[in-house]
């Protein structure tokens, strides 16, 4: 009878604002926690004050509890499901088309429910042998999941979409404790049984969502959605706070469902590989130069970012069909054939670009300073700016990047991680748990008050674009209408660059799994230009210098393709333009 | 420097705490006082330790407790703060250990699971010596939520070294979600650095009021009940820099009364500072009885009643405190100035001797000081007071006190209290505080005269041996010539002759010392000429 009538009281504690409370004989509530006997009381909660101050007394009558509330049973993938949801509408808000929740995402959830023997399969991985109804309930599951995803659009409102979501049919009887965790989730605890059956993890949400993306060509590169989600414009960190109410999770399902880090883009890519061959997912749609992730039109959308000239286009192409990594042969992503993983289409742009660079303005700490040099004399000949000047741009760009990686530290300085709802990791915990969550909530309140801050920092719209150039608070003037100038010369009627010598690190391909690169190992000995042009391109792109770098030397073996002595690490080749 | 502060917030309340606090200034450590004794709480604690694990750490490891990290970590949260370049060393030294090694987030509150965890704390892989706790910096794995808290932490800091209050503490909203970290070592240090941050921000933020303080040390003391006492005590501190002496009294008092399951037991040692700082509040509390009774001089019966039932309560505690070893220097001070008031010179001299020569007791150079104070007050042999002195001189050669030796070496006379005497000298100008003080160089000339009369400058040879090849670097270059001129011309003047004496007259800085003097003169030629003139 104790436990209904707390059950009923949930107030802290006066002394020690835990919520443990215990009921005497005389029918006085005690807190077991630090035996400080209270009247029956209601406590009004006063954030301002640690002891609040006591209003009114309460009949005993009113003090009769309600039903015990408790979740309905669920399973672990129901749990996925629903933020696979909730994540693919944060996207269609963001104006991708609606294909991509109910046909393409839908059908690879089904497909991987299939495959992973989770639903939609006479051998579920799981059954409730104890249930009668075992054998119907992957069925009724079935249903419900075919119901979830592609009805959601007439089921706009949150009741009709749990009714679906939580379908596993069940009735309450089984259900004795407050707090259920959900039914599979054992399973999900042991590494060996998540590999054997390719169990789901949170970063594997992200990896449908790439997969999704990538085939209907949507312009959101892999990097972007990783942006995105850091940006907290797709639900990720704590995503499982929107679960419907009779979805509740405790002890295992933390481990599952929290997350402390977002996951790297290598991981991302890797699992979405690994989950489109276990899919079996036939060859992609193939990527033609009209689409928005082909290198030509990601490589404009990088120099416009990059504040680089219009111009330079041309020659991004260029090196694009040298290298012949335009033809859609080599772009269409196939999980089944021979050597592949998925192309990183955000980084290979990139890379484009910064070959081009190298190969305009060489990037060695000499010729592009230079070719600065002229420019400016060119410049001040004709009276104008119309010329682009590397220096001018490096100081620019370096300028801006250094605020932006300020302001993305302190960004993440201030980055909120912890739940509004706290998980239990156990019933013994649970009080522990809520007074800790009480408290930072009060500190908070205190401190906000001291500070007068607002307690909801404004959120940015979504944006492709992490810096702006040419406007009012933009990181600096436009270089896009400049012209190359004297970089590249006229020779024959063709245009070649001034720049006769184009060097590269080593070209042999180490053995793949031996040696990762290294990058780390000889960035002292590269030219500082390069070092900083390729920093800034992994910035805007949130992946390591070190990705980007391996993608160039990827590029350049496609560019010299031909059987090249071994070299070692260190040592600049250094060779003629062909 | 909170501890000097509070100090200095006696001073306001009564007359003789101006005079303890003048004295403690005088003393070689910066800040002896409370900031020292928190200091000594902790090591309080390393000797408990040693006692109930049978396990005696070596004799010189108790010998150097400022070598000690744990004594580095207990230091108070404001002076620290205020020195926050230390906040890497703090991390360093995370209140893990003190806090048993369980990695259990629910036992914070649970009494049973204390008696369970007993066993696995005598089996636990730390062993009970002062490791630094794991340093938790950038790593290739960190998490994303420990690398925001880290970036945070660090802006935090930048904010405090700039005294950009504001800005702290929006920071620290976003820093409180590390009280939610799951693993139980981390949730602690975060419990800490809050504790930390939170009240120096709070201490300093424009806006802040006294109930704000109030009620984040209440939240504070409710979500580490592991820290409750210090916390309480740190509480009481801030009352009393404040100006609330009542509030920190009663801050104390409600401590000193709390029992929470096992968690009182195992944080005894802070409950015996508590103790010993209530009862240095009823000292003071005594000394401004003392400052209005004698003003009144009625001797209003009650007024003497109370006073004396302070003295007894401070008595009682302070006498506790003062068994155990640490360095207990304002508490003493207290003791002892009441127990003198009351006429028991014996006592007061026993607790002192007590203190100054107990070898449990760390080295603690303050303690002779105060000896060497008492037997001055009470008119002893100049013998005795020699012998406390040699012992300080021997701890800190270069204290202020070694003159008074010196004079005292130089009144008995004997060839061999000259040789000392001369050591004494010596010892205290290898000090390069000493370098420009006139008193020194000037008993350093009487010194040589004395000598010279008595015929004996072969004692000088002695000491100048050791020190000829440095000395004339350190001392006597043409550029200290001319720094010392500016300084004080005596100065130069009393060097010089040391300089003839040591370094023969040929030497730089005698040389220098004669042309500044010429120009001195024609300068002073010209002055004088001009006046003639007009």
């Amino acid at each position: 009878m104790d436990e209904e009538l707390i059950g009923f009281f949930r107030e802290p504690c006066s002394q020690c604002s835990v919520v443990n409370w215990g009921v005497t004989e005389e029918g006085g509530y005690y807190c077991k926690s630090c035996h400080n006997v209270i009247e029956r009381t209601v406590e009004v909660t006063d954030p301002s004050c640690v002891t609040g101050s006591r209003v009114s007394a309460i009949s005993h009558g009113a003090k009769k509890p309600a039903k015990q509330k408790h979740g309905k049973d669920w399973m672990v993938c129901e749990g996925f499901q629903f933020i696979l949801k909730q994540q693919a509408e944060a996207l269609l808000a963001m104006g991708v088309r609606p294909e991509l929740k109910d046909d393409i995402l839908c059908n690879f959830w089904r497909g991987y429910l299939h495959k992973s023997q989770q639903a939609y399969t006479t051998k579920p991985l799981y059954s409730v042998t104890s249930q009668q109804e075992s054998d119907s309930c992957p069925e009724s599951l079935a249903a419900s999941e075919l119901s979830c995803l592609s009805k959601a659009e007439t089921e706009s409102d949150m009741d009709g979409a749990r009714s679906t979501i939580s379908g596993w049919s069940s009735d309450g009887g089984r259900l004795s404790s407050v707090c259920t965790e959900a039914l599979d989730s054992s399973l999900y605890c042991s590494a060996r049984e998540r590999r054997m059956h390719h169990l789901m993890t949170m970063p594997m949400t992200l990896a449908f969502l790439h997969l999704s993306l990538l085939w209907l060509q949507e312009a959101i590169t892999l990097a972007d959605l990783l942006r995105f989600t850091a940006e907290g414009h797709i639900p990720y960190i704590n995503a499982y706070q929107n679960f419907p109410e009779d979805m509740k999770l405790f002890g295992r399902d933390a481990l599952i469902f929290r997350v402390e880090s977002l996951p790297s883009y290598k991981m991302v890519q890797e699992e979405a590989h690994n989950l489109a061959i276990f899919l079996d997912l036939p060859r992609f749609p193939p990527l033609t130069s009209a689409c928005l992730l082909h290198p030509s039109l990601l490589c404009l959308r990088y120099l416009m970012e990059l504040n680089l000239p219009d111009e330079l286009h041309v020659w991004v192409c260029w090196v694009m069909q040298q290298a012949g990594v335009g033809k859609d042969t080599f772009l269409t992503y196939d999980p089944w054939a021979e050597k592949s993983g998925l192309l990183n289409y955000d980084i290979l742009a990139s890379a484009l670009i910064v070959v081009t660079l190298k190969l305009l303005f060489k990037l060695d700490d000499q010729q592009e300073w230079c070719l600065s040099n002229s420019a400016d004399d060119e410049n001040k000949q004709n009276q104008d700016s119309s010329i682009f000047c590397f220096r001018k741009w490096y100081k620019t760009v370096q300028g801006a990047l250094v605020v932006a990686k300020e302001a993305e530290e302190q960004a993440m300085a201030r980055k909120s991680w912890k739940s509004q709802k706290p998980v239990y990791p156990s019933m013994r915990n649970k009080s522990v748990v809520i007074k800790r969550r009480r408290v930072v909530e009060q500190l908070q309140a205190q401190f906000q008050k001291l500070t007068g801050s607002d307690p909801q920092p404004r959120q940015d719209s979504p944006s492709s674009f992490r810096l702006r150039w040419g406007e009012e608070d933009g990181g600096g003037p436009s270089y896009q209408g400049r012209r190359l100038g004297s970089a590249v010369k006229k020779r024959k009627g063709s245009a070649r660059p001034s720049n006769p010598t184009y060097w590269h690190t080593a070209l042999s391909s180490c053995k793949p799994r031996h040696c990762t690169d290294h990058f780390l190992e000889m960035e002292d000995s590269l030219p500082r230009s390069y070092v900083s042009v390729l920093g800034m391109v992994s910035f805007l792109l949130g992946v390591q210098e070190t990705h980007v770098h391996a993608e160039v030397c990827l590029l350049e073996r496609l560019l010299f393709k031909r059987p090249c002595q071994p070299r070692t690490k260190t040592s600049h080749g250094s060779r003629r333009k062909k | 420097m909170y501890a000097t502060c509070v100090t200095l917030k006696f001073t306001r309340r009564c007359g003789e705490a101006a005079r303890i606090a003048d004295r403690f200034n005088r003393t070689v450590r910066p800040s002896p006082a409370l900031g020292g004794m928190i200091t000594n709480g902790c090591m309080l604690k390393s000797f408990k330790v040693t006692e109930e694990k049978g396990n005696p750490l070596p004799p010189q490891r108790e010998k150097k407790p400022k070598t000690s990290p744990c004594v580095l970590r207990c230091g108070t949260a404001y002076g620290n703060l205020l020195a926050m370049d230390d906040i890497s060393a703090e991390w360093m030294t995370s209140p893990v250990r003190d806090c048993g090694s369980d990695n259990d987030v629910s036992n914070d509150d649970d009494d049973e699971d204390d008696e369970e965890e007993e066993p696995i704390r005598k089996r636990s892989k730390w062993p009970d010596l002062p490791i630094p706790a794991p340093w938790y910096g950038e790593t290739s794995k960190e998490t994303g939520f420990h690398r925001s808290s880290r970036l945070c932490l660090n802006q935090i800091r930048e904010c405090l070294l700039e005294h950009r209050w504001q800005e702290a503490a929006e920071y620290l909203i976003s820093y409180f979600q590390t009280l939610e970290e799951i693993s139980t070592p981390r949730q602690l240090l975060a419990t800490e650095i809050i504790f930390r941050l939170g009240s120096e921000i709070l201490h300093q933020h424009p806006n802040s009021k006294l109930e704000d303080v109030n009620h984040f040390f209440d939240l504070m003391k409710n979500t580490g009940v592991r820290g409750y006492l210090k916390i309480s005590l740190e509480h009481s501190f801030h009352l009393l820099l404040t100006g609330n002496f009542d509030d920190a009294v009663r801050q104390l008092t409600t401590a000193e009364s709390w029992r929470y399951g096992k968690q009182s037991a195992v944080q005894a040692d802070k409950m015996k500072l508590i103790h010993a700082y209530r009862g240095f509040l009823s000292y003071l509390s005594w000394i401004s009885k003392k400052g209005s009774s004698s003003e009144d001089d009625d001797g209003d019966v009650s007024a003497i009643q109370e006073m004396h039932t302070y003295f007894r309560q401070a008595c009682i505690s302070l006498q506790e405190i003062l068994k155990l070893p640490g360095v207990w220097d304002p508490f003493v001070v207290g003791y002892v100035n009441m127990l003198e008031f009351y006429n028991d010179h014996e006592g007061a001299l026993n607790v002192l001797k007590e203190y100054a020569y107990d070898s449990r007791f760390p080295p603690n150079p303050n303690a002779h000081v105060y000896l060497y104070r008492f037997l001055k007050r009470q008119g002893s042999t100049e013998k005795k007071q020699i012998r406390v002195l040699k012992i300080l001189g021997a701890l800190v050669p270069s204290h202020e006190l070694m003159l008074e030796l010196f004079s005292l070496l130089l009144e008995s006379g004997t060839e061999q209290s000259l040789k000392e005497a001369l050591d004494v000298l010596f010892n205290l100008l290898d000090d390069c505080s000493w370098k420009h003080s006139v008193a020194a160089w000037t008993c350093f000339r009487n010194m040589i005269k004395l000598l010279r009369r008595k015929k004996l400058k072969h004692l000088l040879e002695e000491g100048w041996e050791t020190r000829k090849d440095w000395w004339p670097a350190f001392h006597f270059r043409t550029y200290h010539a001319r720094a010392d001129f500016q300084l004080s011309r005596q100065l130069l003047l009393m060097k010089v002759v040391v300089a003839s004496t040591l370094v023969g007259n040929k030497c730089m800085y005698c040389r220098r010392k004669n042309e500044l003097e010429n120009e001195r003169e024609a300068r002073r030629m010209i002055k004088t000429h001009k006046k003639r003139k007009r």
